[in-house]
């Protein structure tokens, strides 16, 4: 059966470009323009996965209710926002809304299909018994490529899909420095330097809550970051 | 010119105060001026009446009308103050005139002088006759041939008498008349009541002779006879009972005088010759300038009529002239202003003719100091002058205090808004004086009314950059999400040419937009920073082993010190900074250049400097680098610049407490960017 992806967005035309893109990718795919109109549709039927524009038409933070309500209705349905502006990616993190990940629009549309289909993916694999074999051990970090999770001294992380990649990127190789290019193509996302930092800066923050000595994610000035053990 | 200047211009118009009290002292001056003519007049004029009704106390002889004539041999007896010393010597008569000559027939010269006191008359005679020819002591007056001098007197009761002085030896004399004696011989005999004084020089000789009033009446002739033969001098016209009159003060007539006038008046009776019959009284001139203060003096420089055209008080000491004495003798009342002789003072002269029977026979004269009218007005002037003045000068002092409280309130308001826009870009909105309710603090609103509307305006255009890269972001997303879905639906290779050019040109205008929201998303993650401890130095050597690989082109040196320098800040902001200084020196740098990054640790901050060889950058531009939306850049590149590259510059230096400074190299061939960071 073909995946129903619901696309929330207020701007019809990136809307369509969006619907037709993963539409190319075999998905079935709903649209709304506006909260209202998407909760009626996911209170009779829910979708397989969610995009979520945060800002929807006079609601400026419409996005973030719709993924509350979205959540209460089912807790395993992958939500992906989509927001405008660098300053929201804080807010919504922020607000720990139980989003898989967050987006700016500046994402490419292969980008876009690639972690809408990570997504997937990770919920199959969920289902599916432990797969020790994708679980990479860097000292107190375990992470597991195919559910997109990460352990701290056994502790999960929650991370976003995007959070989740650059810790990936940067776990797999200890003592590599990984500029932010190359974190960017790791995240499947195209951002700038300063957002990649906020990235950088949020992940540490996550690990510091679980442990507040954690020091594995070190900067290196005019370079980028490498993982130490 | 200034506005203390101007308003100090206005407040010395005041000084047409003082001008108008002099105008009005002057008109005060002329008016009692003319009071005081008129009574003066009124008081010569009420004298006047009150003598010509008892003639008899004026004149020596009322029923004598005929004017006096010294060419006829008629005498004015001078009124004398002292009784003189019977000495030969006139210096103690006191008096200012000298003697007249007597006609003279022959070669023989003299002079007389008449006056008299109280009881007595003197006759004072100088003859010029060298040689002394003394009377022989059995004297025989036909014959002899000596030096004598002839004396007709007409008694009171009109009977002739005739002397003669002569003497063997000069000395004290008496009056000799020749008498028949019972021998009916002439003989000298001594009249002991006429008593004179013969006083013999080398010129000739003196006789003053002192002869009881008693025995005197109207007339008296007197003849100098030379011993030796050489004439005689004088008048001898007893026969004809012509001239010879002697004009005195009429007794009593000062006493009578003295009752109608005052203290400062000084009160004169003449006859038609202007001769003087009474005198009472005496003026008290002041002089000109002693006896007054200095200040009043300097007043009446400005306001004092014009006196010098005033004639002279021809004051002799037995006759009055002037055209108020000559005014009255023709019959009509009159005044005059004068100059006392020597002192200058101001004189006011008053005439009334005295008339009896119809007919002027004299005039009273009535004098009075002018000055008093002076001091009556400088004593007004100067409490006038002085109060205008003072008036003046508090008008003065509080336009000039008014003023410069306005010029420095102005002042405050100028330097305000000469700085209202810092050198930072930043605009200060509060002015000074915008709480007063006149017309500076409405100046002072209207500034602060343009100036937030200016700053509103720099807002605008701060914010700008953000809000467009903002608001262009989902229509571009929506072109390049279209690209997207174009090439994933298959291009042609003949238009996939279009495709890659549109997305390079979706891809310049991403760069465009990211560059405009560089400072807000700077501002944004300012709020958010966090600081901790680090090392400045190994961030630095990093960060420059990164711009290396990153700006192959340029060579970078980096000059930091061998050990750590720990502060205390966001390294991610310092990075960012460095990251701009850097960028802007490779911009500017020439093609073979170098850059260096220099690290100098001071008492309590870092110094961060980036130079690099180039072009100077022009002075005026120093101090603007930093502001926003400041572009200096003339050549075009590939990349876009909005002027905010320096900007978030300023603002991570001053997040960390410090500054960014921008200079030329002393070489002259490179520019400095300069941040300061505190060490805490």
């Amino acid at each position: 059966m073909r995946k129903q992806i619901a696309i929330v967005e207020d701007e019809p035309a990136l809307r369509e470009n969006y619907a037709a893109a993963l539409a190319r990718q075999g998905y079935q795919i709903k649209t709304y323009g506006n909260r209202r109109s998407a909760m009626q549709a996911f209170d009779t039927h829910l979708p397989d996965l969610a995009i979520i524009d945060i800002s929807l038409e006079d609601e400026a933070e419409g996005g973030f209710d719709l993924c509350r309500d979205l959540r209460a209705l089912s807790a395993e349905i992958p939500i992906i926002f989509l927001t405008a502006r660098d300053s929201e990616l804080d807010a919504v993190s922020g607000l720990r809304l139980g989003a898989d990940d967050f987006l700016t629009k500046d994402v490419s549309l292969p980008h876009l299909a690639a972690r809408v289909a990570a997504l997937f993916r990770r919920i199959d694999a969920l289902r599916r018994p432990d797969n020790a074999a994708q679980v990479v051990r860097r000292g107190a970090l375990s992470i597991d490529g195919e559910k997109m999770q990460a352990t701290w001294n056994g502790a999960p992380v929650v991370l976003s899909l995007t959070e989740f990649w650059i810790v990936h990127a940067l776990a797999r190789n200890p003592g590599h420095v990984k500029n932010r290019q190359q974190l960017m193509d790791a995240a499947n996302v195209v951002l700038d330097d300063n957002t990649i930092t906020s990235h950088v800066k949020r992940v540490r923050r996550k690990f510091q809550q679980i442990d507040s000595a954690f020091d594995a994610i070190q900067t290196v000035y005019g370079m980028g970051y490498r993982w130490v053990e | 010119m200034s506005i203390r200047f101007q308003l100090l211009i206005i407040a010395l118009t005041t000084l047409v105060l003082p001008w108008a009290g002099c105008q009005y002292a002057r008109e005060l001056e002329t008016t009692l001026r003319v009071s005081q003519e008129n009574s003066l007049q009124a008081a010569a004029a009420t004298i006047a009446n009150a003598l010509s009704a008892q003639p008899q106390r004026v004149f020596r002889d009322v029923e004598d009308r005929e004017a006096f004539n010294a060419n006829q041999g008629d005498l004015y007896a001078f009124s004398l103050h002292n009784q003189p010393l019977l000495d030969g010597y006139r210096e103690d008569w006191d008096l200012a005139v000298g003697p007249k000559a007597l006609p003279t027939a022959g070669t023989l010269g003299a002079r007389l002088q008449a006056g008299f006191t109280e009881r007595y008359l003197f006759i004072y005679l100088e003859v010029d006759d060298p040689t002394f020819n003394p009377e022989p002591s059995d004297v025989h007056p036909e014959q002899d041939r000596f030096d004598r001098v002839n004396l007709t007197l007409q008694r009171p009761e009109g009977a002739l008498e005739s002397y003669f002085f002569a003497t063997g030896a000069p000395g004290l004399i008496e009056a000799q008349s020749v008498v028949k004696s019972d021998d009916g011989i002439d003989h000298a005999a001594l009249e002991p009541r006429i008593q004179a004084f013969w006083l013999q020089m080398s010129r000739g000789y003196h006789l003053e002779v002192r002869i009881p009033r008693s025995l005197m009446g109207p007339r008296l002739w007197v003849e100098a006879i030379d011993g030796a033969g050489g004439g005689k001098a004088g008048f001898m016209g007893a026969e004809t009972l012509r001239g010879g009159r002697v004009f005195l003060t009429t007794p009593g007539l000062n006493e009578l005088l003295a009752t109608f006038i005052g203290p400062g008046t000084r009160a004169t009776v003449i006859d038609t010759n202007g001769l003087k019959l009474g005198l009472a009284g005496s003026l008290t001139l002041n002089k000109e300038d002693d006896q007054r203060e200095a200040g009043g003096t300097w007043y009446r420089r400005f306001v004092a009529g014009d006196t010098s055209h005033w004639p002279l008080q021809v004051s002799a000491p037995d006759h009055i002239e002037g055209q108020s004495v000559a005014g009255a003798l023709a019959g009509h009342r009159s005044a005059e202003w004068l100059r006392a002789d020597p002192s200058q003072a101001s004189l006011l002269s008053a005439a009334a003719p005295l008339l009896v029977g119809g007919q002027t026979l004299g005039a009273v004269v009535l004098e009075q100091a002018g000055d008093q009218l002076l001091e009556l007005r400088d004593r007004a002037l100067i409490h006038l002058f002085n109060l205008t003045l003072l008036a003046t000068a508090l008008a003065v002092a509080i336009a000039f205090g008014v003023a410069t409280w306005i010029s420095v309130r102005i002042g405050r308001l100028r330097l305000a808004a000469d700085t209202a826009v810092t050198n930072d870009g930043r605009i200060r909105l509060d002015m000074p004086e915008s709480d007063r309710a006149d017309e500076i603090g409405a100046l002072s609103r209207g500034f602060e009314r343009l100036l937030a509307r200016l700053n509103e305006h720099t807002q605008y255009l701060r914010t700008l950059g953000g809000k467009l890269s903002h608001e262009l972001r989902t229509p571009l997303t929506i072109v390049r999400s279209s690209l997207d879905n174009l090439e994933s639906e298959g291009v042609r290779a003949d238009q996939r040419g279009y495709v890659t050019r549109a997305r390079e040109g979706v891809l310049r205008l991403q760069s465009i937009l990211s560059a405009l929201g560089a400072a807000s998303r700077v501002e944004e993650s300012i709020k958010q920073a966090e600081r901790v401890n680090f090392d400045l130095n190994d961030l630095l050597q990093s960060a420059v082993a990164g711009y290396r690989d990153g700006f192959r082109a340029a060579r970078i040196e980096i000059d930091a010190p061998p050990d750590a320098c720990f502060m205390h800040g966001a390294p991610d902001l310092i990075v960012q900074m460095l990251d701009k200084l850097v960028e802007n020196a490779v911009d500017f740098c020439t093609a073979s250049g170098t850059i260096t990054v220099r690290l100098t640790r001071a008492l309590s901050n870092y110094e961060l400097a980036v130079s690099n060889d180039g072009p100077p950058i022009p002075p005026g531009m120093l101090n603007r680098l930093f502001e926003s939306l400041f572009e200096h850049r003339q050549g075009v590149d590939d990349k876009p610049h909005f002027g905010l590259g320096l900007y978030i510059v300023r603002l991570i230096a001053e997040f960390h407490g410090g500054a960014v400074l921008a200079a030329n190299r002393s070489d002259g061939d490179g520019a400095i960017f300069t941040a300061i960071l505190p060490l805490i």
